[in-house]
C-alpha cells in the first residue's frame, strides 16, 4: 500500500483519537482541552504495546528538543489504517497533540499530523 | 415371535441410547446447537462502566468530576467520592498501568480495543485483545466449587447454562479492590470482595452482542445494579492481535501515585 492510499485510509476511518487512544492508563496527565502545534523530523516511530510513540525532533530559537508523543495501541490504530512504516524517520511534519498536564515536559497525547512532503494528514486534523 | 422380540429389543435399546445420550448431553450443559457469536467485535462507546448513569452524560472515565450513580451504601459512595478527589488530583492510577494484572471481572467487560466470543461444547471464553484477558465461563454443567476449594481471583469462577440462545452465567469469587487494586473503571468505580454477578450474554441481532449484568455486593452495594453493555461486529476478514502490554511501557506509576511519562531513553520526562 503507497503512502497516499494509507494516508487516505487513515483520514477515511480517523476518528477523535485524542479521546480514545490511551487504554492502558489514563489521560488525566494531558490536557485534552488544549492542543499544540509544532513542526519538526521524525527521528522514530516505535511501533510498540501498549502505546506507540512519535519521536519528532523539533528545533526552537536554535535548540532541538526531542518530543515523545503518545499514541493508540498499534492493534488500535493498524484498524484505523495505520502502518509501522506510516512515519519514516526524516519526516518532516508537523504535529498537534495535547500537551502535558502541568510540568511542560517535552511529551504530549498526539492528535494528529499533517506531512510536509505531500500535505497528507493523519489523525484528527480539521 | 423370537424375530419380533428381537425387533422389540432393538427399538427399546435404541430408544434408551438415545435417551441416555441426549439425557448427558443436558445433564453436562451443552446442547446439540450453539450460537454462531463468530467474528471480532468492539464495545460500543467509551469506558464509563455504567453509561446509562454517568454524569455528565457524555463524561468519559478519566476526566476530573465524571461519575456513575451504583446503588452504593454511604461507606462506599464516601470512597467513590474520594476516588473521584483522587482522580481529579491525577492520583488514581489505572493498576493495569502496570502491565501486570488482568482487568478482571466485571471490567473485563468494559474494556477498549476488540473482543472475540468462542462458543464451544463445554465453555464459553470471553478474549478480550486488551489485557489480554480471559473470562472463562464453563457450561458443562458443573457447580462452583465449595467454598473451602477456591480462593479470590480477578476474574472469579463462572459458570453458566444456556437459555435458547442467551448464555446465563454467574460469577463468584473476586479480589474486588482493597486500596484501588481493581478498579471497574477510572472514574474511580470499585466493588468489593462480596461482589458477584450474573450476566446474560447474548446475539442482539447480527451485528450485535449485548451483555447484561446484574451485580450484587453485600458490602458495597444497597441493592442490585444492572448494567448492560453492548458490543459491535466489526467489518469481515477484521484481525485481533497480541497486546503485549509490557513490550514498552512508558507510563510506570511513581511513589505518589502519578502516572509517569517516560522518555526513549527510559528516563522520566515528568518535571
Amino acid at each position: 500500500m503507497n503512502r497516499i492510499t494509507r494516508h487516505a485510509l487513515a483520514v477515511a476511518v480517523a476518528i477523535s483519537l485524542g479521546a480514545t487512544v490511551l487504554a492502558h492508563h489514563s489521560a488525566a496527565m494531558f490536557d485534552d482541552a488544549k492542543v499544540v502545534e509544532k513542526k519538526g523530523i521524525v527521528k522514530e516511530l516505535q511501533w510498540t504495546n501498549p502505546h506507540v510513540w512519535l519521536q519528532v525532533v523539533v528545533e526552537e530559537s536554535g535548540k532541538k528538543t526531542e518530543w515523545s508523543l503518545e499514541g493508540g495501541s498499534p492493534n488500535t490504530l493498524s484498524r484505523q489504517g495505520w502502518r509501522a512504516s506510516t512515519f519514516k524517520a526524516g519526516d518532516v511534519v508537523t504535529v498537534r497533540f495535547n500537551p502535558p498536564m502541568k510540568d511542560g515536559s517535552a511529551a504530549g497525547q498526539f492528535v494528529g499530523a499533517k506531512f510536509d512532503a505531500d500535505g497528507k494528514t493523519i489523525g484528527r486534523w480539521q | 415371535m423370537t424375530r419380533l422380540l428381537s425387533a422389540a429389543g432393538v427399538l427399546a435399546g435404541a430408544a434408551l441410547f438415545w435417551a441416555i445420550a441426549t439425557s448427558g448431553i443436558h445433564a453436562q450443559g451443552s446442547r446439540l446447537t450453539l450460537p454462531d457469536w463468530t467474528g471480532i467485535w468492539a464495545m460500543q462507546g467509551p469506558t464509563v462502566f455504567d453509561r446509562a448513569s454517568v454524569q455528565p452524560p457524555n463524561g468519559r472515565a478519566g476526566e476530573p468530576g465524571v461519575r456513575e450513580t451504583p446503588p452504593y451504601t454511604d461507606e462506599w459512595e464516601a470512597r467513590y467520592r474520594r476516588n473521584i478527589e483522587l482522580v481529579r488530583q491525577g492520583k488514581f492510577p489505572d493498576p493495569v498501568s502496570t502491565c501486570g494484572t488482568p482487568h478482571g471481572f466485571p471490567r473485563i467487560m468494559n474494556v477498549p480495543d476488540v473482543y472475540e466470543f468462542a462458543v464451544t461444547p463445554a465453555a464459553v471464553y470471553v478474549i478480550a485483545e486488551n489485557g489480554p484477558n480471559v473470562l472463562r465461563i464453563y457450561t458443562d454443567g458443573r457447580k462452583h466449587p465449595a467454598a473451602e476449594d477456591l480462593w479470590a481471583t480477578y476474574n472469579g469462577a463462572s459458570v453458566g447454562h444456556w437459555e435458547g440462545d442467551t448464555l446465563v452465567f454467574t460469577t463468584i469469587s473476586l479480589k474486588g479492590s482493597k486500596d484501588s487494586d481493581v478498579i471497574v473503571d477510572r472514574t474511580g468505580l470499585v466493588l468489593s470482595d462480596a461482589s458477584r454477578a450474573t450476566t446474560r450474554l447474548r446475539k442482539v441481532d447480527e451485528n450485535t452482542m449485548e451483555a447484561q449484568m446484574v451485580i450484587e455486593d453485600a458490602k458495597a452495594l444497597k441493592t442490585s445494579w444492572t448494567v448492560t453493555k453492548r458490543y459491535v461486529k466489526q467489518p469481515p476478514g477484521t484481525w485481533a492481535w497480541d497486546y503485549a502490554c509490557a513490550e514498552n511501557n512508558r507510563n510506570p506509576i511513581d511513589a505518589s501515585r502519578r502516572t509517569l511519562t517516560l522518555g526513549p531513553d527510559g528516563k522520566p520526562l515528568d518535571k
